[in-house]
C-alpha cells in the first residue's frame, strides 16, 4: 500500500514555487485564450481575404474600355437619312447598310497600322442599336465610343500582352480610350469573346430554377413539416421518414445529381439542362432543409394555443391549419430562405444534368436549355483567356451580393417576427 | 323566396361566364400540339374546379340561410368544406388522369402510327426504327423543323393524326371525368352531409403523402444508384473496381481485362484531402473558435462574430473552388518551390484541403458550440470553485464531458467534407495518383464523377456507369458517416438530460 504522506503545515501561497507554478499556469491560461483569439481571426481573415480578392478583381469586370471611333456616317452610307432608318423598313435598310463593314472601314481609316481587331465582336450590334435608339446620327459625322476587343481591355486595365500593351499606349496617346460602365455585363449572355459576355442569360436560368424548386419544395417541405410535428403517429413509417429526411439533409449535393440524371433525364425523358430539371433536382435537396426548419418553428408554437382551439371545438386539422401554421409561419419561411440561398449557390447537382452547355442567349421557358449563376461562373473560371478572370470575379459579386441578400432578408424576418413565448 | 335564389346563384353564374370567355382564346389557341395538352388544360381543370367550389359553397350557403329560419336543424359543415368537396372530387380524378394519361398516351400514338399501312417499310433493325420514329415525332411536335431521314416525312402526316387524336381524346376524357366527379359530389350535398370530415381526410391524406415524398426520394437515390452500378458490375468486376489500384478507365471494357477502373487512388484522394487535410484545417480552428466563442468573448464580440463565421459556410463552394484554384494553389505552389520540393504541382492537394477546411470551420464550430453548451454548468463550476483556471477547466472538464459531441459533429463534417464537390473539381487534379505528398496532384471521387459525366455520352457506356458505382461508394460512406455521427450526437444529449 502506498502511504500518502501529509504535510501538515497549510499551503505557503506566497512561497517561491507556488508564486511559480500560478504564473505558469496564468500563462497557459493566457496562451489558450489567444490561440482561441488566433483561431477566430485567422477564419475572419480568411473570409475578409476572399472578399476583397473577388471585389479587386471583380470591379474591373463591370468595366469596359471603350474606342473612340469616328463615323462619317453621310460618306460611308452615300447619304442615308434619319426617315431611311425608321418606320418598318428600318430593318431591311440597317442591313442594307452593312453595318460590320462600315465598322471596319471607320476603324481602318483611323487607326491604320495598329491591328486589325481593336474592337470587340459585338462592337457591330452596339452601332446598330445606337442608329436604332438614336436615327438622327446617320445625318452627321459622330465620333462613337465602342467596346474595345478583350486583349485591349485586359492590357488597358492592367498587364496584358506586350503586343496589346503597345497597341494600348498608342492609342492612348490620341486620347482614344476610355474606361465605361460594362452593361453588356448586366444584360448579356455567355459569349466566346469576354468583352461581349453577360451574365443575364444565366441569371435568369438561376432564377427559372429557384421558381421551380420553391414552387414544389415549399409546400411539400411545410405539409411533411405539419404532419411530422402535430399527426404523425409513432410508427415504423414515421421512424423511416424521420431517418430519410436527416440523412437526404446531409447526402452530398452530387448525388442529388445522380439522381436527376437517372431518373429525371432518363426514366421520365424530361430535356436536358433544362430549367425544369435543375428545380426538380435541387427541389429535393431543399425540402429536407425546409422539413427540419418548419418542424423547429412548428415545435416552438407552445400547447396552450392548440388546446385553446381544441377546447373551443375546433378539429385537428383547423387547428393545425387556423392556428399552428400562422404562428410557425415566420420561422418556416427564415429556414426556407436559407434553403433557397443554399439551393442558389449549388453548382455540381446542375452540372450531373447537363447545365454546363454554352447558353448564348436567354432561356424563354422552363423547357429550354438553360445554365446558371454558379454553373456560368464554373465554365468561366475554366477559361484559358485572360479576359474571363475579372468576369468570373464579377459574377461571383453578384451570386454574392444575392446570398448575402436573402441572408439578410432571413434574419430580419427572424428578428421582426421573432414571438417568445 | 325567389329573390333569395337568384342572390346565390347570380354570382357563381357571372364568374362561371368570365372564366369560359377567359379559357376561350385558349382553347381556340390549342391547336398547337405542343401548348395544349400541357399547361392549358391544366389550368382549364384548376378553373372548372374554381368554378366547383363556388356552386358547392353557394349551395351550402343557401343551406344555411333555410335552415336559419326553419325547423331541420343546423347544417353540419361550414359552407366552404361543402365548396372544398366539390371541387376536390372533380379535380382530383382529372388531375389523376392527365399523369397517366401524359405516361400512356406515347406508347398508343406509336401504336396507332406502327398499324398503318406504310409502317411496313420501316427498317427491322430495332435502333434505326425508333431513330426514325423520334423524329417523326419531333417533326409532328414541332420541335424540330426539317427530316434528315427521308422515311420520317413520310411518317409526320401520321404522328400529327395520331397525336391529335389521342390528345383530344385525352381532354375529352379529362372533362368528362372533372364534371362527374363535379356532378356526383354536387348530388351529396345535404344540409346534414360530413363534408368536414371528407374533407379533412383528404387533408391529412395530403399530408402523409408530402411527408412519404422525402422516403420516395431516398429509395429513387439507392435504387438508381444500385440498378447502374449492377450493370456497371456486369461489365468491370468490382474486385477490380475495389481493390485494383490503376484509375485510367477505357470506354470500352473487355471483361477480365485490366480496364483501368481500379478507384483506390480515388478512394485515397478523397479521404487524403477531405479527411486528412481539410480536417487538420477544420477541426482546431474549428474547436478553438467554438471554445473561444462560448468561453472567453464578451457577448458583444460573439453576437457579431458568430454571424461572420456562418457567412464562411454561407459562400458558394463555385466561390472557394474559384479561389482555391486562382489564389491559393499558386502561393502554395510557390511556398513548395520555396522549400525545395520540386515537383509540386500547381493543381496541388494542398490547397483545395485547406480551402475546403477553411469551408468547414463554421460546421464544426457549431458543432462543438452545442455540445460544450450541453455540459451541465455545475461541473463547470466545481472545477472552477476547486481553483482550476478556465483553460484549465475547459481542457480537463467540459472537453472530455462534451468529447462524444465534438466527434460526431467532426464525423459530419468528415462526411461533408467528402462529398464536397466544386472545390476539388476546380482546385484538385483529375489524373489518379496514390501518393501522400501534399503539393502533388491528386483526384477524388466526386471529381472523377464530374470528369466521367462530362462530354457527349451515351447513357449506357461504361463511363456513365462508373461515374454511378463511384456515387454508391460515396452515398454510402456518407450515410454510414451521418448516422452514426447523428446516434453519437443523440446518445450523448440524452446522457446529460
Amino acid at each position: 500500500m502506498n502511504k500518502a504522506v501529509i504535510d501538515p503545515s497549510p499551503t505557503d501561497w506566497n512561497g517561491h514555487i507556488m508564486q511559480k507554478r500560478i504564473a505558469s499556469r496564468y500563462a497557459a491560461e493566457r496562451r489558450f485564450k489567444a490561440m482561441g483569439f488566433f483561431a477566430v481571426a485567422l477564419s475572419t481573415l480568411f473570409l475578409a481575404f476572399l472578399l476583397f480578392t473577388m471585389l479587386g478583381q471583380g470591379l474591373r469586370g463591370f468595366q469596359r474600355t471603350e474606342l473612340a471611333v469616328e463615323f462619317d456616317f453621310p460618306a460611308l452610307t452615300s447619304g442615308a437619312t434619319a426617315a431611311s432608318v425608321t418606320g418598318p423598313n428600318a430593318d431591311a435598310a440597317l442591313n442594307s447598310m452593312d453595318i460590320p463593314g462600315l465598322v471596319e472601314l471607320a476603324v481602318g481609316q483611323q487607326y491604320a497600322g495598329l491591328g486589325d481587331s481593336l474592337l470587340t465582336s459585338a462592337a457591330a450590334a452596339n452601332v446598330r442599336q445606337m442608329l436604332i435608339d438614336n436615327p438622327e446620327l446617320v445625318t452627321s459625322i459622330q465620333t462613337l465610343w465602342l467596346p474595345a476587343d478583350s486583349r485591349l481591355d485586359v492590357a488597358f486595365k492592367r498587364q496584358g500582352e506586350p503586343a496589346a500593351e503597345k497597341t494600348v499606349a498608342a492609342l492612348s496617346e490620341k486620347d482614344a480610350l476610355r474606361t465605361g460602365f460594362n452593361w453588356t455585363f448586366l444584360t448579356g449572355a455567355d459569349a466566346t469573346d469576354p468583352s461581349a459576355v453577360g451574365i443575364w442569360a444565366a441569371f435568369k436560368g438561376s432564377l427559372m430554377t429557384m421558381a421551380i424548386t420553391l414552387l414544389l419544395a415549399f409546400p411539400v417541405g411545410v405539409l411533411a413539416a405539419l404532419y411530422l410535428e402535430e399527426y404523425a403517429p409513432k410508427n415504423r413509417l414515421t421512424d423511416m421518414i424521420e431517418v430519410s429526411i436527416n440523412n437526404l439533409a446531409a447526402v452530398p449535393s452530387i448525388i442529388f445529381g445522380l439522381l436527376g440524371l437517372a431518373v429525371f433525364l432518363t426514366i421520365f425523358g424530361m430535356p436536358r439542362s433544362s430549367a425544369l430539371v435543375g428545380g426538380l433536382t435541387l427541389a429535393l435537396m431543399t425540402m429536407p432543409v425546409i422539413v427540419i426548419a418548419g418542424r423547429n418553428a412548428v415545435k416552438s408554437v407552445p400547447p396552450s394555443i392548440r388546446e385553446a382551439a381544441l377546447g373551443i371545438g375546433a378539429s385537428p386539422v383547423q387547428v393545425v391549419f387556423h392556428h399552428v401554421l400562422p404562428l410557425a409561419l415566420p420561422g418556416i419561411l427564415t429556414g426556407t430562405i436559407i434553403g433557397m440561398a443554399r439551393a442558389l449557390g449549388e453548382t455540381a447537382p446542375l452540372l450531373m444534368i447537363g447545365m454546363r452547355a454554352f447558353i448564348p442567349a436567354a432561356p424563354e421557358g422552363f423547357t429550354d436549355a438553360a445554365t446558371a449563376l454558379p454553373v456560368q461562373i464554373y465554365l468561366w473560371s475554366d477559361e484559358v483567356n485572360q479576359g474571363f478572370v475579372e468576369k468570373t470575379s464579377a459574377a461571383i459579386i453578384v451570386l454574392l451580393i444575392f446570398l448575402l441578400g436573402m441572408n439578410a432578408l432571413a434574419i430580419y424576418l427572424r428578428n421582426r417576427f421573432e414571438t417568445r413565448w | 323566396m325567389g329573390l333569395d335564389r337568384i342572390s346565390v346563384w347570380s354570382r357563381p353564374i357571372a364568374i362561371l361566364g368570365s372564366v369560359f370567355s377567359g379559357i376561350r382564346p385558349i382553347l381556340v389557341q390549342g391547336s398547337n400540339v405542343k401548348f395544349m395538352t400541357g399547361t392549358a388544360l391544366l389550368f382549364l381543370v384548376l378553373g372548372l374546379g374554381l368554378i366547383g367550389w363556388i356552386f358547392g359553397r353557394a349551395r351550402a350557403s343557401g343551406f344555411v340561410r333555410k335552415a336559419k329560419g326553419g325547423p331541420r336543424g343546423t347544417v353540419n359543415s361550414l359552407p366552404y368544406y361543402h365548396g372544398w368537396f366539390v371541387a376536390i372530387c372533380a379535380v382530383v380524378p382529372a388531375l389523376l388522369f392527365m399523369v397517366i394519361w401524359q405516361s400512356l398516351s406515347p406508347s398508343l400514338v406509336t401504336n396507332m402510327v406502327l398499324s398503318a399501312p406504310i409502317a411496313a417499310e420501316l427498317p427491322q433493325d430495332t435502333f434505326a426504327r425508333a431513330a426514325i420514329l423520334s423524329e417523326a415525332r419531333a417533326i409532328a411536335q414541332g420541335f424540330q423543323a426539317t427530316a434528315f431521314q427521308d422515311m420520317s416525312d413520310k411518317l409526320v402526316p401520321l404522328y400529327k393524326g395520331a397525336l391529335s387524336y389521342y390528345k383530344w381524346l385525352g381532354v375529352a376524357a379529362t372533362l368528362l371525368l372533372l364534371f362527374a366527379g363535379g356532378a356526383f359530389a354536387f348530388t351529396r350535398l345535404k344540409p346534414d352531409f360530413r363534408a368536414r370530415g371528407k374533407v379533412e381526410r383528404v387533408i391529412m391524406f395530403g399530408l402523409l403523402l408530402a411527408s412519404l415524398i422525402a422516403i420516395i426520394t431516398t429509395l429513387g437515390i439507392f435504387a438508381s444508384l444500385i440498378f447502374e452500378s449492377c450493370r456497371f458490375f456486369s461489365m468491370v468486376s468490382p474486385f477490380e473496381f475495389l481493390f485494383g489500384t490503376d484509375w485510367n478507365p477505357k470506354s470500352v471494357v473487355t471483361p477480365g481485362a485490366d480496364n483501368g477502373y481500379g478507384a483506390i487512388p480515388l478512394f485515397w484522394g478523397t479521404i487524403f484531402i477531405g479527411a486528412i487535410i481539410a480536417m487538420v484545417v477544420a477541426i482546431p480552428l474549428g474547436l478553438m473558435s467554438a471554445i473561444f466563442l462560448t468561453q472567453y468573448a464578451s457577448s458583444t464580440v460573439r453576437k457579431w462574430m458568430k454571424p461572420i463565421l456562418e457567412i464562411l459556410a454561407g459562400v458558394p463552394t463555385v466561390v472557394y473552388g474559384y479561389f482555391a484554384a486562382l489564389t491559393v494553389a499558386p502561393a502554395v505552389r510557390d511556398f513548395a518551390v520555396m522549400l525545395g520540393v520540386s515537383n509540386a504541382a500547381s493543381d496541388n492537394a494542398l490547397a483545395a484541403g485547406i480551402v475546403m477546411g477553411v469551408m468547414i470551420i463554421p460546421l464544426v464550430s457549431s458543432m462543438s458550440d452545442d455540445s460544450i453548451a450541453a455540459v451541465p454548468n455545475a461541473m463547470r463550476d466545481g472545477s472552477l470553485a476547486m481553483g482550476a483556471t478556465k483553460s484549465e477547466t475547459i481542457k480537463q472538464v467540459l472537453l472530455p464531458a462534451a468529447l462524444p459531441g465534438v466527434v460526431g459533429g467532426i464525423l459530419l463534417a468528415v462526411s461533408r467534407a467528402i462529398g464536397e464537390t466544386m472545390i476539388v473539381v476546380m482546385a484538385a487534379g483529375y489524373t489518379a495518383n496514390l501518393t501522400a505528398n501534399p503539393f502533388d496532384t491528386i483526384t477524388t471521387i466526386t471529381v472523377q464523377i464530374v470528369a466521367l459525366l462530362t462530354g457527349d455520352q451515351d447513357f449506357g457506356s461504361p463511363h456513365t456507369l462508373a461515374a454511378f458505382a463511384l456515387g454508391l461508394a460515396l452515398f454510402i460512406t456518407t450515410f454510414f458517416l451521418n448516422y452514426v455521427a447523428l446516434r453519437v450526437v443523440k446518445k450523448y444529449r440524452e446522457a446529460y438530460e
